[in-house]
């Protein structure tokens, strides 16, 4: 056969062709010869000399598909209502796969006739709007646009309307009397018809079916929804309305088209939902406080896709976790307040951020709840905000507690397990520079008194301060320790100068030089007092060694730190006792007599009142000391106690050491209060120094961002700090506002 | 003997004795550090001179180092030589 151009009957080769088209449509045998004899007529009607006849063959094809559709759509209602669906699926299925037949069968036709005159993507989509008209289309679109027309449109709301009957059907007796597949295939007829289409491919599907698909579940999600309400079970309710959305998704996904997924569960939920908000709030207060999972879990998968819904249940929840930390602190009380305060706290943490894991699978927004919820209650101020916050305080007990050589009977890694949740507890904490000043203290004491477990976990724990708060807030601490390990290599250096020089000191001496500034102690606690004999040689040799090393230094002694031990060898049993300098003095001035005056003990060591109420209580306290009246008045007379056992023979003269006095409790807070003047002006001036010229309210917000790692301002203060400055020509109000300030050079 | 001393552990601070609060040169105070450092103490120390005046190290050698001709101290005028007694 020549594929040369030549005269064609028409009449002749349609009829034949037509004979094909028919049994191919029809899914009909076609004998290969056949098809391909077929094949060459398209191409030669199309290449047909002297015109080509691929206009006549296009517009003939559509008016035979015409035809054809229009008698199946006689077929498709000869069976009445009932069969509708399933014969129309039928005819769908056999033409929807037939027309891909023909469009092969007319390949030449499409490739060269058809896509020469198509339009190219971009005028599909950017063009004029009536590009479509009046202009060929591919055959496989042809012939579904002949459906759409000829099928969909004059039978498409019967079949809507029956579809949407059967649907209903399905839910409430959970069978159809049509096969799922037909139903299936029918509603996806709707889609396919334009599945060719650049825009708008689920538009006929959308306002065809979709939409009065949607607006009748609406109306049985209502009846649902006004039915089950009738219960007035909160609970019962959300478990229904959970198994419903399911179920209706499955439906969906049973019947539908996948884009409708998301919007059946919507409308599902926004009758079953959205609309009963009320009633669902109505009872979320009782299961939040009874802490009903199961409910709570249910609520919030129904809640989560709506916005803002969840508001009021998170609010409930913070509430909630809010009263029980409150509840869990406020009867604290006992010598262990700081341990049950600090433990409960986190066991009310614990619980509710597991909860919220569990229940709320980790939701922001709860946990955003329970971290507002607990720096609320760590922070919380009794008496209507009149009483300073204690947290800080208890928090730094704690871990003093912890890091405590007496901290007897947990294990290092259980301390190390306990320090580690104490840092949730303080990155919670407003006022951490309160919270450094009692932890330095402690730590100060910890060291000098050689009561550390273990360096390693105060360096730990360093650490981890350092890693919340950042290298300056653990600056101090850790010039506390260099200061440690350059005391050991002075020891060191300075018993070697003795023995070099062969000096006897005759006591065991051992020497902390601090730095001035890193150690928390005041200048004023240093008091007069009159060194003990034995020990005037110790301090006079450390004294030469170290002026001879350091130039330009001066040393002062810390008696009130200072620690001794002594062998008590008056008594039936030889015991050793660790007491502090004071206490020793008054001890050794027993060698000469075994009883003196409170007065003459005073004025021989000029202890000041205070000091010597404090020690010389101590050892009559332990029993070291007898007193022959009650109070320790300056003609009490104090004795020798020559009949003292004590089970062990190594034991701590510990009172006067380790109690807080409250007068150290408040000093500590009013270096804080200090602290914090300079530690703002000395923010203000920066900024000012940066910017120059600043208005006074952004100035406030800058300086509470800068300060907010350490503490909270209040702005009162800033105020004040910023009256203070202005009046020391540091910056001045601008000319034209007082609102405004500049920055004086 | 009644009471023996075993052992002794005592406690002292350190502190700069400047005949000054403040260094000269940068008018920071002594018990500070200059203002290229961070924390005062060991790793900023003070130094004297043989006329007698005291700096921050940092600061006197900055200054010295600044001078191209004579190696004065900047408050006496007088030739600056360490004072390493």
């Amino acid at each position: 056969m020549s594929l040369k151009p030549r005269q064609v009957d028409f009449n002749a080769v349609w009829g034949s062709l037509q004979e094909t088209v028919k049994s191919v449509i029809t899914l009909g045998h076609v004998p290969r010869q056949i098809w391909s004899d077929r094949f060459s007529d398209v191409y030669s009607l199309c290449v047909a000399h002297p015109e080509s006849m691929a206009d006549r063959l296009y517009a003939e094809t559509k008016q035979y598909l015409i035809d054809h559709v229009a008698l199946l759509l006689i077929k498709v209602q000869e069976d009445g209502e009932d069969n509708l669906i399933k014969n129309y699926y039928h005819y769908w299925s056999q033409y929807s796969r037939g027309l891909f037949y023909l469009h092969l069968l007319y390949w030449y036709l499409n490739q060269q006739h058809i896509r020469m005159q198509k339009p190219s993507d971009a005028e599909m989509i950017y063009g004029s709007s009536d590009a479509n008209a009046g202009e060929q289309l591919e055959i496989k679109e042809l012939a579904l646009e002949v459906w759409k027309n000829g099928m969909i449109t004059p039978l498409g709301e019967k079949l809507v309307k029956l579809l949407l009957e059967t649907i209903d059907k399905d839910r409430s007796e959970h069978t159809t009397l049509i096969p799922i597949e037909a139903i299936q295939g029918t509603i996806t007829s709707f889609v396919e018809v334009q599945r060719f289409k650049i825009k708008g491919k689920l538009k006929l599907y959308q306002d065809l079916f979709e939409e009065p698909f949607l607006d009748a579940s609406g109306e049985h999600f209502k009846r649902d929804a006004a039915r089950l309400l009738e219960e007035r079970d909160v609970s019962l309710y959300m478990e229904k309305v959970i198994t419903k959305v399911d179920e209706e998704l499955a439906r969906a996904r049973k019947f539908l088209h996948a884009s409708s997924l998301t919007k059946v569960s919507q409308r599902c939920e926004q009758h079953m939902v959205a609309e009963h908000l009320d009633f669902l709030y109505s009872e979320c207060m009782n299961m939040v406080q009874g802490e009903r999972k199961r409910d709570l879990s249910n609520m919030y998968s129904l809640l989560k896709s709506l916005p803002n819904a969840l508001n009021i249940l998170v609010d409930t929840v913070l509430d909630h976790s809010k009263c029980q930390g409150l509840e869990s602190i406020g009867t604290l009380q006992g010598d262990n307040i700081h341990v049950n305060f600090v433990e409960n706290l986190l066991e009310v943490y614990q619980k509710y951020r597991q909860q919220i894991q569990e229940v709320f699978s980790g939701d922001q927004n709860f946990m955003g709840a329970l971290d507002k919820a607990c720096s609320s209650v760590i922070n919380h101020r009794p008496n209507k905000g009149k009483t300073p916050c204690r947290s800080p305080e208890l928090l730094a007990k704690y871990c003093d507690t912890l890091l405590k050589k007496s901290s007897k009977g947990i294990s290092e890694a259980e301390v190390d397990e306990k320090l580690r949740k104490s840092i949730t507890i303080f990155k919670y904490i407003d006022d951490k520079d309160v919270f450094q000043k009692f932890y330095a203290r402690m730590l100060a004491k910890r060291l000098i008194h050689q009561q550390t477990q273990s360096m390693d976990a105060e360096e730990a724990m360093i650490n981890r301060l350092k890693q919340a708060c950042g290298y300056e807030f653990t600056s101090k601490l850790h010039r506390m320790f260099t200061d440690m390990s350059v005391s050991a290599d002075l020891n060191n250096k300075f018993n070697a100068f003795l023995k070099d020089d062969s000096i006897d000191l005759g006591v065991n001496f051992c020497i902390y030089i601090l730095q001035a500034g890193a150690w928390p102690f005041g200048q004023a606690i240093v008091t007069p007092f009159s060194l003990p004999q034995q020990l005037v040689k110790s301090v006079q040799m450390f004294e030469t060694f170290y002026y001879n090393r350091f130039n330009g230094r001066k040393l002062t002694w810390l008696h009130h730190l200072c620690q001794a031990e002594l062998r008590l060898g008056y008594l039936k049993k030889p015991y050793v006792v660790t007491v502090q300098t004071f206490q020793m003095a008054i001890l050794l001035l027993f060698e000469t007599a075994d009883s003196l005056v409170c007065k003459e003990i005073r004025e021989t060591l000029l202890l000041n009142a205070d000091q010597f109420q404090r020690h010389a209580i101590s050892l009559v306290d332990s029993k070291l000391l007898l007193c022959d009246s009650e109070e320790l008045t300056p003609e009490a007379v104090l004795r020798l106690n020559m009949e003292y056992t004590n089970k062990r023979t190594r034991f701590r003269i510990t009172a006067a050491i380790q109690r807080e006095s409250p007068q150290e409790v408040e000093h500590t807070i009013n270096s804080v209060e200090e602290d914090r003047k300079l530690y703002l002006q000395a923010a203000i001036v920066r900024i000012m120094k940066s910017r120059k010229v600043l208005k006074h309210n952004a100035l406030i917000q800058e300086v509470c961002a800068q300060s907010k790692v350490s503490f909270a301002p209040s702005i009162p203060m800033i105020k004040k700090c910023i009256e203070a400055l202005i009046d020391r020509h540091y910056m001045e109000r601008t000319q034209h506002s007082s609102e405004e300030y500049s920055y004086i050079a | 003997m009644k009471v023996t001393i075993k052992n002794w552990t005592s406690v002292a601070i350190w502190k700069w004795v400047a005949n000054d609060d403040n260094c000269g040169i940068c008018r920071m105070p002594f018990d500070g550090c200059c203002p290229d450092c961070k924390l005062p103490g060991d790793d900023c120390p003070l130094v004297w001179g043989q006329c007698s005046h005291c700096f921050h190290m940092h600061c006197i050698v900055k200054w010295l180092q600044s001078q191209q001709v004579n190696q004065q101290c900047p408050m006496c005028r007088q030739e600056w030589k360490f004072n390493n007694k």
